[in-house]
């Protein structure tokens, strides 16, 4: 049973280990070939980076960034996600909406979220109140994902489930509940994941731009390296954002999504 | 025992003078001005209670709408369409099972909308299931299912909607030879055991003659009823059996014939 599972996981584990190694591979022959910045900075290894962040933890530095700017991504993404299955499910059943709304949810969702951080810098971060505008570039950039998701969900549902709950009698919160919500799960958790991967960024922007003022996160570290010429530094808040980004996405959406799928024998077992 | 001189079985169902479902002039048309095309016109027909109708026809004839409006499901454009009791039950040519709800889950769901106990759900979903041979399948879902069992887990869902008219839309179409055959024997027992009044749409002359108490024969541009046969055969009827055979190939004479009605109506 240990040993199955075992291989198992080498099985899963492997293409992922050889990629990352490419990557670093790439990564340390840059620095061997000794490349530098213009003003003469050595570019830093993947060990440099890595004893960064060993350091930065270390120093009670990365560990208590790293916390605050999941807690924004965390609120940031929920309300995303509230606004924007409301916004979707209303534009999806209401035609009059879909006609009006449904192109400007597209056009939203192309417009890079970072164009908000000014505005909402001006109009949010009043105070020193930096959490809110930060928590609306999130949801600027997350929301039509959901929306959208939640549209093309329901456009998805084959005609022959609606007039299966017509003649089974189910109704408002029966038709939802049976009908609706489930049909359109696979779809949902598709709009989910990329809205992740849009607040995610979209946070990292408005960290950038707004936070190094006023407050901690991964973003003011990058921007504290930046400014102090500390490369390393740079390099280990780029790393654990890769590294966050990733880990959201293989640990929580892809177990989700495949979870979704096999149930409903749209994948192999 | 001669079986050909054996007396008819006790009907278990029988029919009444009452009709359980009537329909009077109707009338379906689909879009409107010059691109309007009539899918049925004027059709009236009489369904007894318990009784098994098959409406026969041609793909393009009518027969599938004509379903969906006693289902409910379409709007009639003139004309009625009466049922005594309730709504009725659907089967589909295809499944429409849930993909995400094992085969009881399926079944349950019927049963769950109209807020029936727990306890009793369960109780009837397995009596149901026995019924249609998928009691060891209860926790499968439907992609690990064969297309029989698919449609069995359909047949185990209308009939949990309690409903006494069901209405069926070509649900053995899709199966291969073998099972449909199966599926029939099991409907027909179905059919006895439950005393449903059915109406069985298909465009196979012999399904019909096996199954149906009665055949309506339709015919396609504009879709209207071309005769009525009453198919008074000893029941359970073998496909091959040659009272089936006969008839089929009357009805079938009769379709290849061609379209318009003749003085039957």
């Amino acid at each position: 049973m240990a040993r199955t599972r075992f291989h198992r996981i080498v099985r899963a584990a492997w293409p992922r280990v050889l990629a990352i190694g490419l990557l670093l591979g790439i990564w340390q022959l840059l620095v061997v070939v000794g490349v530098t910045s213009p003003g003469g900075l050595p570019l830093p290894g993947p060990g440099d980076a890595i004893a960064e962040m060993g350091y930065l933890t270390s120093q009670g530095v990365l560990i208590p960034a790293l916390l605050k700017t999941l807690e924004r991504a965390a609120i940031g993404y929920s309300l995303a996600l509230g606004l924007g299955t409301a916004i979707g499910l209303a534009v999806a059943r209401i035609p009059v909406l879909r006609a009006g709304v449904g192109s400007l949810l597209a056009g939203l969702q192309s417009l890079p979220s970072v164009v908000w951080v000014p505005i909402a810098t001006l109009f949010l971060a009043i105070g020193g109140q930096v959490e809110n505008a930060m928590y609306f570039v999130v949801i600027m950039g997350a929301f039509p994902s959901i929306a959208m998701g939640v549209m093309s969900a329901y456009d998805h549902i084959p005609p022959l489930t609606f007039s299966l709950a017509r003649s089974m009698g189910a109704r408002g919160p029966q038709f939802y509940r049976h009908f609706i919500f489930s049909a359109s799960l696979p779809g949902y958790v598709a709009g989910m994941k990329q809205a992740w991967a849009f607040s995610w960024r979209s946070l990292m922007a408005a960290e950038l731009i707004i936070g190094s003022v006023a407050s901690s996160g991964l973003g003011p570290i990058l921007d504290d390296g930046r400014s102090l010429l500390d490369v390393p530094e740079m390099f280990a808040a780029v790393l654990t954002i890769l590294v966050v980004g990733i880990a959201v996405n293989d640990l929580v959406f892809a177990p989700l999504e495949r979870g979704l799928l096999r149930r409903r024998g749209l994948v192999p077992a | 025992m001669n079986v050909a001189l054996a007396p008819h079985p006790p009907v278990l169902s029988i029919a009444t003078d009452q009709a359980f479902v009537t329909l009077r002039g109707v009338t379906k048309v689909f879009g409107s001005g010059r691109r309007a095309v009539t899918a049925l016109q004027d059709v009236s027909l009489d369904v007894a209670d318990g009784e098994f109708v098959c409406i026969l026809g041609a793909s393009g004839c009518g027969k599938s709408t004509l379903l969906s409006l006693i289902a409910g499901l379409d709007r009639l454009t003139k004309g009625s369409i009466n049922i005594a009791d309730g709504r009725p039950a659907v089967m589909f040519q295809e499944p429409a099972l849930l993909p995400w709800l094992t085969v009881r889950r399926n079944v349950e769901l019927p049963l769950r909308i109209r807020k029936v106990p727990a306890d009793e759900r369960g109780r009837t979903v397995n009596r149901l299931l026995a019924m249609v041979g998928l009691i060891d399948f209860a926790d499968s879902r439907p992609h690990e299912l064969s297309g029989g069992m698919r449609q069995r887990c359909a047949l185990a869902r209308a009939l949990a909607q309690d409903s006494q008219l069901l209405l069926m839309d070509e649900p053995f179409a899709a199966l291969d030879a073998i099972t449909r055959d199966q599926l029939h024997d099991d409907l027909n027992r179905i059919w006895q055991e439950t005393g449903r009044t059915i109406v069985f749409v298909t465009h196979n002359v012999r399904e019909a003659v096996r199954l149906g108490d009665r055949v309506v024969l339709m015919t396609p541009r504009p879709g209207r009823v071309a005769r009525e046969w009453d198919v008074d055969i000893t029941r359970p009827r073998e496909l091959d059996a040659p009272e089936v055979a006969a008839l089929a190939s009357e009805i079938t004479a009769r379709l290849r014939a061609g379209g318009s009605a003749d003085g039957t109506h």
